[in-house]
Order: structure tokens, then sequence, then C-alpha cells
């Protein structure tokens, strides 16, 4: 446990994922001549670049893709990994902050909503062991529930990273296509800015108390769903829908920059 | 039974959910490259605390009596442990390098993912599958994969060869009893009925039968029909071997009715049969290996016999293959080089040699020099020959038939004792089942302590708060008391 020093400043330090393992979250949503592919997962950034092709090439294996896949997966993985890595060199101040986290997914007949609060400052977090208890604590049946929290959890705090990154406002404007507001057919991520920071002073002083009060209980309570399968047809359609058309506006408004951003 | 016969996978060994390192058979195959688990009842239980995380929610019936076969060479698979092989080979797991990558995460991994695979053995689980449904970074949930996979703790088929693994026994060089009968004329090989003749050696399927293209010499007469659907089955029933001994008994060596009596088996079938029996030790010397009917043999040679006792006592344990010349058309020629494959290279080259010798002392025509030739060359041959055999052949029928019945009472004692084992496996684990119950209520109660102590403080405090209101009160009740004086006394005065 480390000692708890109110109101300091943290020294800047590298830019990494503030939880115990440096574990980069990898989203895919690939359309290609009318398949969709959607997956993700977590990947070690210290994993040799070999394992990407080979995960690339095991990946449409397992699930019989056309061959197309292999090499627009392992791009997709690489771009994002190299992202990553753009970070790395750069500094990141990390004050004491304890931030609510959502959790608000479908994974396959699963529905998941809950909201907790999370210290950003603490590096030894482990966002999959959350998972993990997550899953047993609440009984979950799916064993696919487990890896779509621990992913949507570390998605949040990459988004919470990067942005206490000193040099974060330029690339700001530019990370529209990446994560975000991105809807993924089996899971559907509100991240949290870094707004909403809770005091921890007012909370642990002498006149406050860890206990939570009682009329906030419902808020903090993990809600979990199971959805028939015609539901889940329908949000299924809903959502292909929204994607779609969400890629019309996107691809309607990328060539409207580049016919008018020359200068 | 299970002793005799070699099918691939030996019989289903129960092991409750928590199996201790399953026991090898004690048989010396050359397959001894797999062995069952039975996962009895494996999720069955809901607040069974071995598994950590519930799979699907399948019905659990499904935990039905199906088999899953690991390779021997992963026999140290356990549930509860993990082996030195795992720690060596996943090493970033033991090296506290890293917090979230520990033993614990480990177990985690590879029980999810063996259960995942034991759910549905039929199919293969892929990799995808498996990380999918594991939280964990898929570098390493990879790693854990590919070594179970390679060392065949999933996604095992027995009967698939495995090409290059490490570790693993050599080729499952199963010895097929099944007499696949291969038409001689056409090639193919006969499914229903065959017919044979003794007086060529020649098998023809029913439609070369039917077509008659036969060598010149033979005439349909000289067929006979041997139906295959149920000589397929080269697993001796008891039934088969009962009449086997039977026969054996009644008829001594005269293989034919010995066939005939058993009914489904050939001639050679029931000899290969016969010697394989696993009798015991005793070895009646010489009258029984006279008896076989050596048209030149005299007493003389029994003498050079006992020499060869002691080898087939030896090597009782190993299993006869036929020799070569065994499938001869010179009936002669097979027995001779049977019995010379039966009682060892010394003993029948002494045989051949006191046959020989007998012969010259009979002067017959060039003929004899003839077969001499032929019984040096099988003396030769015997010579050349490497195993040694069990001499069931020196025994008396009804010594075969004690060995017999005292082999099935150490059978039937050996499996008495699996069933005790077996039982007190399913008591442990359920007295397992009942201590982590007990901790997990210990725990409990635990935290119902802290929380009284909680609320006695509590209490206490609101006892203080109670008090001091009293007090309060008190003081303010005797100061207006004394206010009230205070006016009374000064409305008094005047």
């Amino acid at each position: 446990m480390r000692s708890f020093h109110p109101g300091a400043s943290k020294a800047p330090m590298k830019f990494r994922m503030p939880t115990a393992e440096n574990f980069v979250p990898i989203r895919l949503d690939l359309d290609i001549d009318g398949q969709r592919f959607k997956d993700a997962f977590t990947w070690n950034p210290n994993d040799p670049d070999s394992e990407v092709n080979n995960f690339a090439k095991r990946t449409v294996k397992d699930l019989k893709l056309p061959p197309t896949f292999v090499t627009q997966i392992a791009q997709s993985i690489q771009t994002q990994l190299a992202e990553f890595h753009s970070y790395e060199g750069q500094e990141m101040h990390i004050k004491e902050k304890i931030v609510p986290l959502k959790i608000d997914l479908r994974v396959n007949n699963t529905v998941i909503r809950d909201q907790f609060l999370w210290d950003i400052s603490n590096l030894e977090s482990d966002p999959e062991e959350f998972a993990r208890t997550f899953c047993k604590d609440l009984d979950i049946g799916d064993p696919e529930v487990g890896p779509a929290i621990a992913v949507s959890i570390r998605e949040q705090l990459y988004e919470i990273a990067t942005q206490s990154i000193s040099s974060a406002r330029e690339t700001r404007v530019g990370k529209k296509g990446r994560r975000g507001a991105d809807i993924v057919a089996n899971s559907f991520v509100f991240c949290s800015k870094a707004g909403n920071t809770v005091d921890l002073g007012k909370l642990f002083g002498s006149k406050g108390s860890v206990i939570r009060k009682r009329k906030e209980w419902y808020l903090y309570e993990p809600i979990v769903d199971i959805l028939s399968n015609e539901e889940v047809g329908a949000l299924d359609a809903r959502e292909e829908l929204n994607a779609r058309l969400k890629r019309k506006l996107d691809e309607k408004e990328e060539s409207f920059q580049t016919r008018y951003s020359h200068g | 039974m299970a002793s005799s016969s070699p099918p691939p996978a030996q019989a289903p060994v129960l092991s409750p959910p928590n199996p201790p390192r399953p026991q090898q058979l004690p048989q010396p195959l050359p397959v001894a490259a797999v062995k069952s688990e039975v996962p009895v009842a494996e999720p069955r239980d809901p607040p069974a605390s071995v598994s950590s995380i519930p799979l699907e929610p399948s019905p659990a019936a499904v935990a039905a009596s199906y088999t899953i076969t690991i390779p021997s060479c992963s026999g140290w698979f356990s549930w509860d442990q993990i082996h030195d092989t795992e720690r060596r080979v996943l090493s970033e797991f033991f090296d506290g390098k890293s917090a979230s990558k520990n033993p614990g995460v480990y177990k985690y991994y590879r029980d999810s993912i063996i259960r995942r695979f034991r759910g549905n053995p039929s199919r293969k689980i892929t990799f995808t599958d498996a990380r999918r449904g594991l939280v964990g970074d898929v570098g390493s949930i990879r790693r854990v994969f590919d070594f179970l996979e390679e060392w065949g703790l999933i996604n095992y088929t027995p009967l698939a060869k495995p090409s290059a693994k490490k570790g693993e026994m050599g080729d499952d060089s199963e010895k097929k009893e099944t007499p696949r009968r291969i038409c001689s004329h056409c090639k193919s090989s006969c499914n229903m009925a065959c017919f044979t003749t003794d007086k060529a050696d020649i098998i023809l399927c029913a439609r070369c039968f039917v077509r008659g293209d036969y060598r010149p010499g033979l005439s349909s007469t000289d067929f006979k029909r041997v139906d295959i659907t149920e000589e397929t089955k080269a697993d001796w029933t008891d039934k088969e071997t009962i009449h086997l001994l039977e026969a054996i008994l009644q008829y001594g060596d005269d293989w034919k009715k010995v066939a005939e009596h058993v009914g489904t088996k050939s001639e050679i079938d029931c000899v290969a049969r016969f010697i394989k029996l696993p009798f015991g030790e005793q070895f009646l010397g010489p009258e029984e290996v006279g008896e076989y009917g050596k048209p030149h043999q005299k007493n003389d040679k029994v003498v050079t016999v006992p020499e060869g006792e002691n080898v087939p006592e030896q090597s009782l344990s190993k299993r006869m293959r036929l020799t070569p010349l065994a499938d001869a058309s010179n009936p002669i020629m097979a027995q001779v080089a049977f019995l010379s494959a039966m009682v060892g290279s010394d003993v029948a080259k002494a045989v051949a040699q006191a046959a020989i010798s007998s012969l010259h002392k009979v002067d017959i025509a060039g003929g004899i020099s003839a077969s001499d030739d032929r019984l040096q060359s099988a003396a030769s041959n015997g010579a050349k020959e490497e195993e040694a055999v069990a001499a069931s052949n020196g025994q008396t029928s009804s010594d075969v038939l004690n060995e017999a019945v005292a082999e099935a009472q150490s059978q039937l004692k050996k499996e008495e004792q699996d069933v005790e084992q077996y039982l007190s496996d399913v008591v442990q684990v359920q007295m397992k089942e009942i201590q982590d119950k007990i901790v997990h209520f210990e725990e409990l109660e635990l935290l119902l302590e802290k929380e009284r102590l909680q609320l006695r403080h509590m209490k206490d405090l609101l006892f203080a708060d109670q008090l001091a209101i009293m007090q309060h009160k008190m003081q303010l009740l005797s100061k207006g008391n004394e206010k009230g004086e205070k006016v009374k006394q000064t409305n008094h005065v005047p």
C-alpha cells in the first residue's frame, strides 16, 4: 500500500497503462466484402511482432474467415499497437484521482451495467482481476463476459491515461476514428471523461465516512440482465443499422475534410 | 479380459472430479500410449469450490459416462497441483516478475481451457474459443493453450497418430487380430463372406467365387464358405475362449477340430489365441512337446527339451509373433515353423539337430535329405527367431483351465480393489468440499463478528450520546429550576 499524500501532485512519469500489467486493449471492427468481424481483447505490447501475424492467422483459421482478413486484422492490431507505442516516450501526469468507471455492455445474451470508482494513481490495479471476480461473484454463466469487461475497463483507463499526457491536447482532435463513441455490436461502452473525479479529501476526512450513503447504493449496484434471443436479434439489427449509418456519415465527413482542408 | 485384448484405449478408469495421478495399467503392451479418465460429475455441483468460473449454463446432465483420453506422457496432470513440467515450460507465471502473472492465474487458464474442452470432447477447442472466454492478455493465453495442446491435455484423440511430439511414446503399433480377408484374386477386402480352400490357401470373395476364376485344379467343392460378418470381430469373447479351451481339452492338437468347435475363428486364430492366453509358469515338459506329432521324432530328443524350459519361463509376458512360415501351404513346414518359434531358438535348434540325427539313422531315399535340408533351414529360422514364447503348449489342458480360473479370480480381485480405490477417492472429494465450506463459513463468521463489534461500538457511542443528552437536559432543568426559584423569590419579595 502506498502512503497517501493528500494534494501531492505526482511527478511526471513515462506513459504507461496505470495498471499492474502494461497491456493494451485492442478492438477490431472490420468489414470486408460484406462480412463483418468484431472482436476485442487484451494485448501485451511486449510480445514480439511475429505474434501479431500468428494471432491473425490463427483467428482467421479458427473462425473460418476468408483469408483476406489475415492482413487486415494484422494491420489493425499493428496500428493500434503503434499508437500505443507512440505515447510511450512521452510523459504523463497522473494526479491522485479517483474516477468513476462505467460498464455498459451487451455480450451475447448478457447485459451488464455497472459503475464503480477506480483509483487512477494505483499502478498495481488489475482490471483482469476485477473482471474475474465480477463474473464469479455475480455468477455469470457466459465466459465471454469477463474479457469484455476487462477490455472495457482498460479502454477507459487508456483514455484517461492518454488525456493526462502533457502533449495530448493536439492529438485529441485526430482521435476521431479510434474508440470513444465507436459502436460495436457486442459491446457498447460509455467512456467517462476525466471530469467527475471524486474529491478524496472530502471523502476520507474526519467528517466523511467510507460507507456509502444508503440512498446512493442503487447508483453503484451492478445490474446483470439476461436477454432472450429475440431481443438480442433486435438489438443486433439496430446496432448494425447504426453502424452502417455512422460509417456513411464518416465517409462523407472525411471527403468533406479532405476537400476543404488544404490550408 | 483386460490383459489379453489390446484395444487402443484401455478400459475407462473411473475417477472423481479431482483425479489423483491416474495409475498406469500394468500392461506391457507396446501401445500403452493412452490412458482414460472419466470426468464424473464435473459440472454437477454448484457449491463445488473446485470450479472457479462456471461454464456456460449447460445442463449438468452432460456429465455422462464418456471417456477422455490423454497420453501417458501427460500422466502428471492433476487438477489440484501444478507440475514441474508446467512450471518449466510456462515459467512466465512462476518467476514472480509480474504481479498479475501468478500461479493462480495460470491455474485458472489451464483449468478453464481443459474444462471447456472436456465439456464437449468430440469437438476440438480452438484457441479463439479459449481466449474469448478467458480474462487476460491473449499472448499468455495462447502460450498456455499451445502447451496444453502439445501435451495432449486438450484436443487429443487417441486414434490420431502424433507426428513429432516430444515425450510421447512411439508409434501405436497395435496388433490387429482381425483377419482382414483380402481376396487373392481381385485384391479387394471381403466383407460379407469369403471362400477359402485348404488346398491352396486362397481366399476368394463371394464375387470371385461365383465367377469361377479359380486356379486350375480347384473346383467349387474345394471351397469352404467362411462368414466374415462374425469373424471380423477380432476380440475373443469369453464364450469363444471357453470353447477354445474345451476344444483343446477334447481334441488336443487337432486344430481343425478345435477351430470347428469354436466356430467363428479359424485354425490359425485359435492357435494364436491359445498361445497368447496368459497362462502360468508351468510348462509341463517334454511329453507335451512330443505330442505335437513331429513325424520323425524319437524319444532321445526328450532330453534336450528341458533346457528350453527356462527360456519360456522368462518370457511369459511377451507375446509371440507367428513366424512367417506359419502360413506356408506346406502343413508340415507350418507345424515345424510354429513349434520352433514357440519353444525358442535354442530348443528348436537342439530339436532339429536331434531330429536330423535320428533321421540319418533311418536310411531312406534322397527325399529324406531334402527334408533334412528343410529341417535345417527350419532350425536356422528358429535360431534367427528372437522372440521366445509363453510355453502354453507344454501344459496339459487341465492346467490350462486351472490357470484360466486363477487368472479370472485375480482379475476379480483387482476390480474390487479398483472399485474400493475409486470409492475412497470420491469420499475424499466430498470431504474436501465440506472442508472448503467450513472455511467459507468461518470467514463469514469472522465478518459477522466484526460487524457485531462495530455495532456494539456504535451502541456505546449512542449510549454516550444519550447520557450526554440526559446530562444536558438535567443541567437545563436545574438551571430552569433555579431561574424559576429566583423568579418566585423575586415575586415574593415585593
